[in-house]
């Protein structure tokens, strides 16, 4: 048996070997002092201009409390859905984390009991004071996760979101074009500008996701609140194979064909597409306000803000609500010092970095302060924009939280609906069946 | 394929277990034993992260069959297996012939360029794809304005007629220099006396490919075939870097709708059973090709 | 042969005309990875009118490809040592140990050479948590290894059922016993199928995808293919930038390929020819 022996020796040796060496690469270093707190916080502010604000705050609350070192892992939004789950059930997963909204995400993290209930802090720190209702029935959810839009608060947003169209101030003053005040007006300027052969809107949907934008943008034109409403939250069991949305799919559909759309959209990127239209190619580009502070740096040319205008004698209402928010780890050891970060980060203080830097905050800004927030410009007329919906209620929802495959859903028929092999008809019906199984599915 | 397997005197007839052994636990745990967990498990209407599972017995392969998603997902693999493997093993056949029994001058540098696209990453090779096949600045449309064949230029990976050619001939660049090599090493094995000797009687050059090159190469042939009708049913890092099955679900593949049903959507017993049949067919492809290339190589014999 | 003469330049132009099918995308990042995105657009073929390392370096530190890389060395070492070690034996034990069973154990190996990684990423996705692996890098080299040993198995058990029988025998007549025999008398003549196996699974680990996609959720954690993925969603328009960490992913491979194509080709045909 000798044999026996050399051989589980070197086996148990080279193993032995192999798994010190692990260790050693995977082990975290050794706390040295026993005050010193590691806050592991992921976000998905990757873009230079947004990730500049996060890590300015993260300085000033390292400062406010001293001991505390905050981890921070940036994170393009994929990648945070992709891999948020599975971080979230694990002891050394983030201790706050940025969650997306809706049902295949924040839902499925509620069902999984993975996030912490926020009620408690919110009580705590008044957030009620700082968002309405309607914002905060975004990131919540009861606590099987079955039900969105009530019970528990699970995240908050620092910023806030409106979709709505970007125009090119200097082919606009060029041309003598104008903002348009109504959806026949801006229909007549899409022909206007096509004629003067200029690419109306930029767009690129090769990713699939900002087409859901164009489509639902001209959709809450065209529907009322409560059904957006109803439709998001999944309740009253409405239907989406109705006539609004055919009609919204064909308007989408009429401007594809007269080429109101960048030649060869469905082969573009998103960024490609914005990074087309910030270089001055296209008068104009339909996408949420989160896109301001890109154009409003590195570039000669001078961009406005305007929401997709209502049919007349009917309202506008556009697509909006708050961002990405944030979330805390159920399982925290953390949790007081956890909260107190998502408070920072719905500060105030938050509020103006995020307004010099472009982006809606999705609080009020200080009344006084030293930061002196322009707001005679892009970010102007997003905020002028986004106080305009508010005021009047008239604040919709992404639809593609409505049922966990929604997006994709939505994704794929887009394509096809845009692509031309199929019709407005076919759309709704085929994104019906996936709505109608999430319904049934939930009456269980 | 005589194994000296010759027990030594003295020596227990477990002895090989004890080599095994090491190499057979990493693979039972890591491999086997997954793969009849992903079995399991699509007999399961299981939610995300283990919470909630039910039996359901076969209901997820039902509506597999009822799926106008997976149905897509399959037929487009089986178009991929026309980019994947019929066109790379035409072409590698054709340019095997060209370079096969007369070196040129280049030969050795030929082949190693050829053979290259094999051992890049595929994530490498679809983002420079996407760059080619870009509407405006992609070289590929850049080339059809240069040459005046304006009305071809397509916006490639978007578009529902084109995508998936596209993205399946990025297939074919990958594979067809492979092909071509393994067909060069079998055609060192062929006697040139049986090309004198047909010379003699009058058949000409193409007589000689279809009559002495394609028959001597059958097993060859049946090696490409498995491995690149694998690679086709296999597809995903290629996808997941060009078009992540859009535009629609004109590029979706098997794989990546594993990927979307189980690991993005939470929807795991479902993913599950798409893994199991894409196991099982894989599987038995090559089960097949393997048994049909011994019968016919036992005939020969 | 005059036949064949006369026929030389066509069938050169054919076989150039693949060749540069093959080259000419690959070069086109290569020379994009050193030049601006502005020349890029107006000239994406020709060398850049000046050379710059802008794009490397900015990949390698913006881009954390720096910290990539190392994962992708210390997971591609780990996994081609062990991998190669142990194959080894196992294919020992199937090519001259006498080892009952086989008839069964020979299949059963072969089916993790055919198996993709779809057919077991769901489970051990899952199990992460309970195995104890959830983003560390055994999460990548073990699965790895499993799969890469089902080959090396196949692999080596050819080459030792093919060994010299005299050779063996004489150092049974010498007094070696099995584990001296391995690796006194048949490893120094197993280098080149070892070298092919290395090459072959270092390239295959190196440039997994799928398992690395979703075994692991931090940064730190990421290999190079990963991690080009996801630069590829923050860049999407910064050609050169992508450029050069596509160059940065491709280039070990394709260095180890160059230096090693002869075993890397054999490997890949005969691997082909046992599957």
């Amino acid at each position: 048996m000798k044999h026996f022996r050399n051989i589980f020796l070197v086996a148990m040796i080279s193993l032995l070997a192999l798994s010190s060496c692990l260790t050693a690469v995977t082990e975290e270093p050794m706390q040295d002092v026993v005050e010193e707190v590691n806050l592991l916080i992921w976000d998905q502010f990757y873009r230079p201009e947004e990730s500049a604000v996060i890590d300015i705050l993260n300085r000033e609350f390292e400062a406010s409390h001293p001991g505390v070192k905050i981890e921070r892992e940036v994170k393009v939004l994929d990648d945070l859905k992709l891999t948020v789950k599975l971080a979230l059930s694990e002891a050394d997963g983030p201790d706050v984390s940025q969650v997306n909204q809706g049902r295949s995400d924040m839902g499925e993290l509620v069902k999984a009991d993975l996030l912490l209930p926020l009620n408690d802090y919110s009580t705590k720190f008044e957030w009620a004071t700082v968002f309405s209702t309607s914002v905060a029935s975004r990131n919540s959810f009861t606590p099987d996760g079955k039900t969105f839009g009530q019970g528990n608060l699970y995240g908050v947003s620092p910023t806030a979101e409106v979709v709505g169209v970007f125009y090119n101030k200097g082919i606009f003053a060029d041309n003598d074009w104008t903002v348009p005040t109504t959806f026949e007006e801006f229909e007549t300027l899409l022909a206007e500008i096509k004629a003067a052969d200029v690419t109306p809107i930029s767009f690129g949907s090769l990713d699939g996701w900002n087409a859901i934008h164009e489509y639902s943008a001209i959709q809450h034109l065209l529907v009322s609140q409560d059904y957006i409403n109803d439709l998001t939250y999944g309740v009253n069991n409405v239907s989406f194979d109705t006539a609004e949305n055919r009609d919204a799919a064909q308007i989408l559909v009429d401007w594809a064909e007269a080429g109101y759309f960048t030649e060869g959209f469905a082969g573009i990127g998103y960024d490609d597409s914005n990074n087309n239209f910030k270089a001055g190619e296209g008068a104009m580009t339909i996408t949420g306000s989160w896109f301001a502070p890109e154009l409003m740096t590195g570039t000669d040319q001078e961009f406005g803000f305007f929401l997709l205008p209502g049919f007349s004698g009917k309202p506008t209402m556009a697509i909006g609500g708050v961002g990405v928010p944030y979330s805390i780890r159920k399982t925290t050891e953390n949790p007081d010092l956890a909260a107190e970060y998502l408070n920072w980060m719905i500060s105030p203080r938050a509020a103006e970095l995020w307004a010099v830097a472009g982006m809606l905050p999705a609080m009020s800004l200080p009344e006084e302060s030293d930061v002196k927030v322009e707001t005679d410009n892009l970010f102007g007329d997003t905020l002028f924009a986004w106080e305009t919906i508010n005021k009047n209620n008239a604040v919709g929802h992404y639809i593609d939280w409505a049922t966990p495959t929604f997006y994709d859903t939505l994704v794929a028929e887009l394509q096809k609906l845009l692509g031309g092999v199929s019709t407005p008809a076919d759309f709704t019906a085929a994104v019906e069946v996936d709505y109608a199984k999430f319904l049934s599915e939930q009456g269980e | 394929m005589k194994p000296q397997t010759h027990r030594r005197p003295g020596e227990s007839r477990w002895k090989g277990y004890l080599y095994l052994i090491p190499a057979f636990a990493v693979y039972l745990f890591f491999t086997l034993i997954p793969i009849l967990e992903t079995v399991r498990s699509s007999f399961y209407d299981w939610g995300a992260l283990g919470k909630s599972n039910t039996w359901v017995g076969l209901e997820n392969y039902l509506s597999l069959l009822n799926d106008s998603t997976f149905l897509k997902a399959f037929s487009n693999n089986l178009v991929f297996i026309i980019f994947y493997s019929f066109i790379p093993i035409l072409l590698g056949l054709f340019l095997a012939s060209l370079l096969g029994r007369f070196p040129i001058p280049g030969f050795t540098f030929f082949r190693t360029v050829l053979f290259l696209p094999q051992v890049i990453s595929m994530v490498v090779v679809g983002v420079i794809w996407r760059w080619m096949f870009h509407p405006t600045t992609g070289p590929v449309n850049l080339f059809l304005g240069a040459i005046g064949l304006e009305r071809l230029q397509q916006a490639w990976l978007g578009s529902f007629k084109w995508a998936l050619p596209a993205v399946g001939s990025v297939g074919s660049w990958v594979q067809y220099g492979f092909c071509m090599v393994l067909f060069l090493a079998g055609m060192q094995r062929i006697s040139e006396e049986y090309y004198e000797a047909s010379s003699l009687d009058g058949a000409n050059g193409l007589q000689q490919f279809f009559f002495i090159t394609i028959p001597e190469l059958k097993s060859e042939i049946g090696v490409a075939l498995i491995t690149t009708i694998i690679a086709a049913l296999r597809v995903f890092d290629l996808v997941y870097a060009t078009t992540r099955g859009g535009p629609g679900e004109s590029t979706l593949v098997t794989g990546f709708l594993i990927y979307r049903t189980a690991i993005l959507n939470n929807e795991i017993g479902y993913g599950a059973a798409v893994a199991t049949v894409l196991t099982i067919v894989i599987l038995s492809l090559s089960l097949l090709i393997r048994r049909l290339m011994t019968e016919s190589t036992d005939e020969e014999a | 042969m005059t036949l064949q003469s006369r026929n030389l330049i066509p069938r050169y132009l054919v076989v150039l005309l693949f060749m540069l099918i093959v080259l000419i995308p690959i070069w086109g990042a290569l020379m994009s990875a050193f030049k601006s995105n502005t020349e890029i657009a107006s000239s994406p073929f020709s060398l850049p009118q000046t050379w710059t390392l802008d794009n490397f370096r900015e990949a390698w530190t913006v881009g954390k490809f720096s910290i990539f890389f190392k994962n992708s060395v210390i997971v591609t070492t780990i996994v081609v040592i062990a991998s190669v070690f142990l194959s080894t034996l196992s294919g020992y034990a199937f090519g001259q140990l006498p080892l009952p069973g086989k008839a069964i154990l020979f299949p059963l190996m072969l089916v993790g050479y055919m198996v993709p990684f779809e057919a077991v990423v769901i489970p051990l996705y899952n199990w992460m948590g309970l195995l104890g692996l959830r983003n560390t890098y055994w999460a990548l080299i073990l699965p790895q290894i499993g799969l890469s040993v089902s080959f090396g198995t196949l692999w080596m058990s050819t080459f030792f059922e093919n060994a010299p029988r005299e050779l063996v025998d004489a150092a049974t007549i010498d007094g070696c016993n099995r584990w001296q025999t391995l690796w006194q008398i048949l490893w120094p003549l197993a280098r080149p199928a070892t070298t092919t196996l290395i090459v072959l699974i270092f390239m295959w680990t190196w440039n997994e995808f799928l398992l690395a996609l979703v075994m692991v959720q931090t940064e730190a954690m990421r290999t190079l293919p990963v991690g080009l993925a996801f630069f590829q969603g923050k860049y999407t328009s910064n050609l050169s930038l992508m450029a050069a960490g596509a160059i940065i992913v491709a280039l070990p491979t394709v260095l180890i390929y160059i230096i090693f194509q002869r075993f890397f080709i054999r490997g890949m045909l005969g691997g082909a020819i046992k599957g």
